[in-house]
């Protein structure tokens, strides 16, 4: 492993080098180059199909990038399987539309990784479970299964589900579109509580409250390419580009 | 009246009179137009006529004594005639085949829990001792024949105990038990050369219920593993494999059952030498059993297809690698999905076991016919025979039916 490891600045967990990815001829990223650093909150927003949920899968490998470089802890992803298998050991994914298991209760949908990839003992991941649930609030709910609860609730144990691997960087694909009003905000305070505990994390995401508190960084995404970053602030009162205006004059 | 309607407001009212009880059911399942009335009406008269008909055959003109004159033949067919076992009888051998069975209910009962399984084992071990008590004459129906069925009820106390005090009371010794039974049962039944007592009993002599239930036991267990197989294979990325599995899927798809048992005893033995030991029943085993995994296979296809993506891409974000991600995530969900296709597989392949009588074994349907075509005076008991026949394969297939409805309300099928 020793000669993947990359030579990248000390505290920059991921790097992205002219990542391209094609869907047949459809371009649908083009060119993104940036860095996060570890314990950065990046929110990438931007109109749909502008490439942001497409980007995000590629760091844990869901979507392959065809050309370009990333390197993820130290890792580059390249097609080799334990490479692949490696990183996304160490990143955790929480989607739009939970997929927690159904077939699963909730304790084995989060203890399901830890024993056959980590291979812990039951009673030890099970123990941790018991500490997630109570820190996504929901302790009470071990043996239900995922159709017995709320969306809110589902996407909190999908939440402990991903941090039970212990990874280093968490990725979040819309988290709250598929949530009732009502339940958006039990979420995004997870979140928000995960991210002053330190996790780096990619967000994708349109809650712009949250990303207002939350982030370090936002990046605006429109036909595959990143077309403006910077802290919140100044892409709130001072963004440059045109379409960023247009865009946030859209949704906010 | 608004003074009514705002006293109604928000509170939890009754549903209206009209839609309660049996005349509220009457009126709006039977008789809610004058067409709907019509079709009552019509079909009441028809219904009746039927059953008139049908009641009045029951108790006047039908003879049911075919059946008892048939009686255990229908269960174990030519097993213990003169010429398959000769010098001795060889009742016994299907006899303590049952007992194991008994016994392996017993300790599934226990390894269960209780519940359904428990209740199915109760009822095998009742009914089949319940035979005991037939009025057949003792010379018909020996003692030891009787206390061999009676000793079901003993043997399944047994299993029972073996599952509570030893340490086989594991569902993965309840497995492993099921399997060796199994073999036991047919090493049993086709005996074991130059052992006393065990003097084989050529497959050509097997027959009967014994016989339908044997072929698909055997199916049903090797069909589903098989047709998992096939179905991941068909949706492998290897090209070999998949056009493999695609070929052997649609072949034994495309071409009747009874076509392929024909060409099991005709073409196979070509590829033998002469004197090479042949079983035709094992042959047609081995084609019942592909020919139901071919339909397995694309039930679980179909199940497969039907998941969210993001199930097994959750699972890859886990970092759970594609085998575990396969027998862990998607293939649970894909059966639980698809099991009353499977289920209905499993119906339609223990009727078919029927249609061995193709390679001249004499199954309980064709052992019914055969011996009406041979006994000229039961040439009008056809009837009953048939009836009683259809009843017996309903019993099971309901049965399975049961099961299978069962073990979906246990695994909330349509409810997560």
């Amino acid at each position: 492993m020793a000669e993947m490891k990359e030579a990248v600045a000390g505290d920059e967990i991921i790097v992205c080098r002219d990542v391209h990815k094609w869907y047949g001829s459809y371009h649908a990223l083009r060119g993104i180059t940036t860095a996060i650093k570890r314990a950065e909150v990046v929110v990438i927003f931007g109109p749909s199909g502008s490439g942001k949920s497409t980007f995000i899968r590629t760091i844990n490998r869901l979507e392959e990038h065809q050309r370009g470089q990333i390197i993820v802890d130290g890792i580059e992803l390249i097609n080799d399987i334990r490479n692949i298998d490696a990183i996304r050991r160490d990143v955790g994914m929480v989607f739009q539309s939970f997929n927690l298991f159904p077939h699963l209760t909730v304790l084995s949908n989060i203890t399901l990784a830890p024993i056959k990839v980590r291979r812990m003992p039951e009673a030890e991941a099970q123990q941790i479970a018991v500490d997630l649930l109570e820190r996504v609030g929901i302790p009470e709910q071990l043996d239900k299964y995922p159709a017995q609860l709320s969306g809110g609730q589902q996407q909190r144990v999908a939440i402990a589900r991903a941090l039970a691997m212990q990874p280093n960087i968490m990725l979040f694909d819309e988290p709250t579109s598929a949530l009732d009003p009502e339940m958006i905000k039990e979420v995004l305070d997870v979140m928000q509580e995960l991210a002053e505990s330190g996790m780096t994390m990619l967000v994708v995401s349109h809650e712009m409250g949250f990303a207002r508190e939350v982030a370090d960084r936002m990046m605006m995404f429109d036909e595959g390419v990143i077309v403006e970053q910077g802290p919140p602030e100044q892409i709130f009162e001072d963004p440059q580009s045109d379409r960023t205006k247009l865009f946030l004059s859209q949704i906010l | 009246m608004a003074a009514k309607f705002e006293t109604d407001f928000g509170q939890v009212l009754p549903p209206p009179r009209s839609q309660q009880g049996v005349t509220g059911w009457v009126r709006a399942n039977l008789l809610s137009t004058w067409y709907n009335g019509v079709l009552t009406v019509m079909s009441a008269a028809v219904l009746g006529a039927a059953l008139w008909v049908g009641v009045r055959w029951l108790i006047f003109d039908s003879d049911w004594t075919v059946i008892g004159t048939l009686g255990g033949q229908l269960v174990i067919g030519q097993y213990n005639i003169e010429s398959a076992c000769p010098g001795q009888n060889c009742f016994w051998r299907p006899q303590v085949s049952l007992l194991l069975v008994t016994a392996l209910l017993g300790m599934a009962w226990r390894v269960a829990g209780g519940g359904l399984t428990k209740r199915i084992a109760i009822g095998v071990a009742v009914a089949v001792s319940a035979f005991a008590l037939l009025p057949y004459s003792m010379e018909r129906m020996g003692m030891d024949v009787r206390l061999l069925l009676l000793a079901n009820l003993l043997v399944l106390g047994v299993g029972w105990a073996i599952g509570r005090y030893t340490p086989l009371g594991t569902a993965r010794w309840a497995t492993v038990s099921a399997v060796g039974v199994f073999v036991v049962i047919v090493l049993l039944l086709r005996g074991v050369p130059g052992i006393p007592g065990l003097e084989p009993v050529s497959v050509i002599y097997w027959g009967g219920l014994m016989l339908n239930l044997l072929l698909a036991v055997a199916g049903i267990t090797l069909s589903l593993p098989i047709g998992v197989a096939l179905a991941l294979g068909r949706r492998s990325r290897l090209p070999v494999v998949k056009v493999l599995c695609i070929t052997f899927i649609e072949i034994f798809r495309g071409v009747p059952l009874i076509t392929l048992l024909l060409m099991s005893q005709v073409l196979v033995p070509l590829a033998f030498p002469e004197d090479f030991p042949q079983n035709s029943l094992f042959r047609a085993a081995v084609v019942i059993t592909l020919f139901s995994s071919a339909y397995m296979a694309e039930n679980i296809r179909g199940g497969l297809q039907a998941l969210d993506p993001g199930q097994a891409e959750a699972a890859r974000a886990l970092g759970l690698p594609g085998w575990q991600t396969m027998f862990l995530i998607s293939l649970p969900q894909a059966i639980r999905n698809v099991i009353p296709a499977i289920v209905g597989q499993f119906i339609s392949l223990f009727k078919d076991t029927s249609l061995v009588y193709i390679i001249g074994v004499l199954d309980v349907v064709e052992f019914g016919r055969a011996f009406i075509q041979g006994n000229t005076e039961y040439l009008a008991s056809a009837k009953e025979l048939y009836i009683f026949l259809a009843l017996v394969f309903w019993v099971f297939t309901y049965g399975m039916s049961y099961v299978s409805r069962r073990i979906e309300q246990h695994l909330g099928v349509g409810e997560r």
